[in-house]
């Protein structure tokens, strides 16, 4: 009896010890394994993860970031960079679920605004030192800093200077004898024409919705003359549906829908059909921004493309107060250190240097990728569309600094681009339109 | 061993690994959304406030898009019930009726498009719709039906029936497959004794074969009202909930309120909203639907 319940018992203990042993074996923490520091204190290797947006490494930013990370790792033997990147969209969510997850990447690409915000509330991003970016090591331009700043504290640093324009095709312009448009009548004009011969006359990507906001900004900024007006509007300064000039933009909007400006699928079009659209030929225009400078220099696009890129200037609305050299500019990407890296002094090391004048700044602008939020130096072999966008830039007026979608909350974003996207769609009137951004700027003040 | 098996404490210790992982994966996430959708959190790790029912006020009364995205999905269930269905079994009889190998390869090419990736689904339609280059329109063009070309998904009059279209389409070899082994269960001999007694084509299977299925009918109802309300990643790829919110379904609604709007707490609210409507859907089709044989 006595060896029975014995026996019974080991059963038992041996079962629930096994049963424990597997489950504590599921719950292991292997997180650490991947960012391990091995060796001597002196000579110790690092490795360091960066999450980026640019999942192209042969063009564009992306070929310039892994040269930055190349030449990092070139002078410091000891570290290793591990790049994540995956396309814009999915970066987004995936960030925020590392930031739910504290998941211990070092250095991150961050959108300044909206999503910056976020993250900081989070946590997830380090306060930096302005003094430390500072002179002539750095270089950058006054004003750089304001999307990353918030409550006087800065966030992340800015790796461009983003600012709208038109891509044109100068060979389906020339080809079927449409003038170059500086006005908006001229610009109804070219895509009736482009119409009326088969030709997509502006490609656009509708399905993300948040060139929609840049458009609708930069016609508003022509309308009414005053760049900041919009931001006032977010911030509930004044109202979006007394301003009378948001109302007429809305139907200069609605002109570009008549007219069949767009492609014929544009609400369903992400950002990388759009692009095709228009890299093939198949549309004469395309309403985007200056990190598609590397268009000019990509060589995956067909050498007839290139060499017919043109960049013109957003058109001026007749009536309206704005000028033609005003510039809907902001800094929308850049990057910043996180709270959960393991290696947050390595960390900070590369994070410095990748941000000097020398570096990101140099290698975007050398590779044509993008124009640099930092003074950068002309190296004469720029492409015509670098010069043309640095003669934009250094001609600007008016330039309000921050995207209006981006100048609220996330749910502000939200809402706008819900707006934006029911107005494009063709479901809602302008005066439906100019009430529903009223109603989200106001919510979010509530 | 029957001695350690009547033990009480063994019985525990041998059910409670299931229960602990039943209860980390489903009831944690279900009790932790719960909490979260009484906050208005941006997302987990930030500033949390206690907001009561307010974010649950704003769904019921005053959010259209919500109300939009559930009349969607019931859409889409009823798509399944009323053409899916009826089209799988009666396909599932012909099959059944073909025989030997020809049945086999009908077989498998009903069923090509469910082991096609989701993502090479909704990219292959992409491009079979658009207004440009899609066949869709190249071939109305050919039989010369032009006037109704269309930019099928980026029309919010079209994309909502279209998206159906290709959700449908592409569930259809699952339907199919249910039904063609129920009726494989179906004995030989009962369609002898109904052809003796002097039933044939429709009225055979609408007496013999329909009845019979319906066990293989309420499981399937029930499975089609949950994957409607559940269909997130066909629409995420296609349309992404747009033109305008003519195909918002509630899986999307909630993934962009949660990760885009940063409107975490608003999120978890749809989403605890989502799982009491599926499982009035479920209670609803087992309730209504007669499940017993005949």
């Amino acid at each position: 009896m006595n060896m029975k319940i014995t026996y019974r018992k080991v059963n038992l203990i041996t079962t629930f010890v096994l049963m424990v042993g597997i489950l504590a074996a599921c719950g292991s923490d292997n997180t650490k394994e991947d960012s391990q520091s091995t060796g001597n204190k002196e000579n110790k290797s690092v490795t360091l993860r960066l999450f980026s947006n640019q999942p192209d490494r042969k063009s564009g930013q992306g070929l310039a970031e892994q040269m930055v990370v190349d030449n990092y790792m070139k002078e410091n033997p000891n570290v290793k960079i591990e790049v994540e990147a995956v396309g814009d969209e999915p970066f987004r969510n995936k960030q925020k679920a590392y930031m739910a997850s504290n998941e211990p990447i070092d250095i991150t690409m961050v959108h300044s605004g909206a999503d910056l915000n976020t993250l900081i509330q989070a946590k997830f991003v380090t306060e930096l030192n302005p003094k430390d970016y500072e002179g002539q090591n750095y270089n950058f331009f006054d004003g750089a800093f304001k999307s990353f700043t918030f409550d006087g504290k800065l966030y992340g640093l800015p790796r461009n200077s983003d600012y709208e324009i038109i891509y044109y095709n100068k060979k389906l312009f020339s080809d079927n004898g449409v003038k170059v448009p500086t006005t908006f009548n001229e610009l109804i004009d070219a895509a009736k024409t482009f119409r009326s011969k088969d030709i997509t006359p502006m490609s656009t990507n509708g399905k993300e919705l948040w060139t929609f906001g840049l458009l609708f900004q930069d016609f508003a900024q022509r309308v009414n003359g005053d760049p900041n007006a919009i931001l006032d509007a977010v911030d509930q300064k004044k109202s979006f549906t007394e301003d009378d000039s948001f109302l007429q933009t809305a139907k200069l909007m609605k002109q570009f829908m008549d007219v069949k400006m767009f492609q014929d699928a544009y609400m369903t079009a992400d950002y990388g059909s759009s692009q095709n659209l228009f890299t093939q030929g198949k549309a004469a225009m395309w309403y985007m921004g200056s990190w598609e400078a590397g268009m000019a220099s990509n060589e995956k696009l067909s050498a007839d493309f290139r060499n017919n890129l043109g960049v013109m200037r957003v058109p001026l609305v007749e009536d309206g107060k704005g000028k033609a050299t005003d510039l809907l500019a902001w800094n929308g990407g850049g990057y910043a250190l996180t709270t959960s890296s393991i290696h947050p002094e390595e960390a900070k090391k590369f994070f410095d240097y990748m941000m000097r004048a020398d570096q990101w700044a140099k290698a975007a602008w050398d590779t044509g990728a993008a124009v640099p939020a930092q003074k950068y130096q002309l190296t004469g072999k720029e492409s015509e569309v670098q010069k043309q966008l640095t003669d934009i830039l250094n001609n600007g007026t008016s330039m309000p600094g921050a995207s209006f979608i981006d100048f609220g909350t996330p749910g502000f974003k939200d809402d706008v681009q819900n707006a934006l996207g029911k107005f494009f769609a063709g479901t809602a009137t302008s005066e439906q339109l100019i009430a529903d951004f009223q109603a989200a700027a106001a919510k979010q003040k509530k | 061993m029957q001695k350690v098996l009547s033990n009480k404490l063994a019985i525990f210790l041998f059910v409670f690994p299931g229960i602990l992982l039943f209860a980390l994966t489903f009831l944690a996430p279900i009790v932790l959304s719960f909490y979260y959708s009484f906050t208005d959190t941006l997302g987990p790790g930030t500033k949390l406030t206690m907001i009561g029912f307010e974010n649950y006020k704003q769904l019921l009364l005053h959010d259209s898009r919500f109300w939009r995205s559930l009349l969607n999905a019931v859409l889409l269930g009823l798509g399944f019930i009323i053409l899916q269905h009826p089209v799988c079994i009666l396909f599932a009889i012909l099959l059944d009726r073909l025989g030997g190998k020809a049945e086999k390869i009908f077989r498998t090419i009903f069923f090509i498009p469910c082991v096609i990736s989701v993502v090479v689904i909704s990219r292959m339609w992409l491009n079979l719709m658009d207004p440009s280059f899609g066949m869709v329109n190249k071939l109305l063009d050919i039989v010369g039906l032009s006037s109704w070309k269309h930019a099928w998904l980026g029309d919010t009059s079209t994309a909502l029936i279209s998206l159906l279209f290709i959700l449908i389409w592409s569930g259809f070899g699952w339907g199919l497959l249910f039904y063609y082994s129920g009726i494989k269960g179906i004995p030989e001999d009962l369609y002898e004794a109904a052809h003796l007694d002097g039933a044939s084509g429709i009225k055979l299977h609408w007496k013999i074969t329909v009845p019979l299925l319906s066990p293989v009918i309420a499981v399937q109802v029930t499975l089609a009202m949950i994957t409607a309300l559940k269909q997130m990643e066909t629409v995420f790829l296609t349309t992404n909930g747009g033109p305008g919110d003519a195909t918002q379904f509630l899986g999307v609604y909630l993934y962009n309120k949660a990760f885009s709007a940063s409107q975490y707490g608003y999120a978890n609210a749809i989403a605890i909203l989502f799982i009491i409507v599926c499982l009035v859907a479920t209670y609803l089709s087992n309730r209504f639907i007669p499940s017993e044989n005949a």
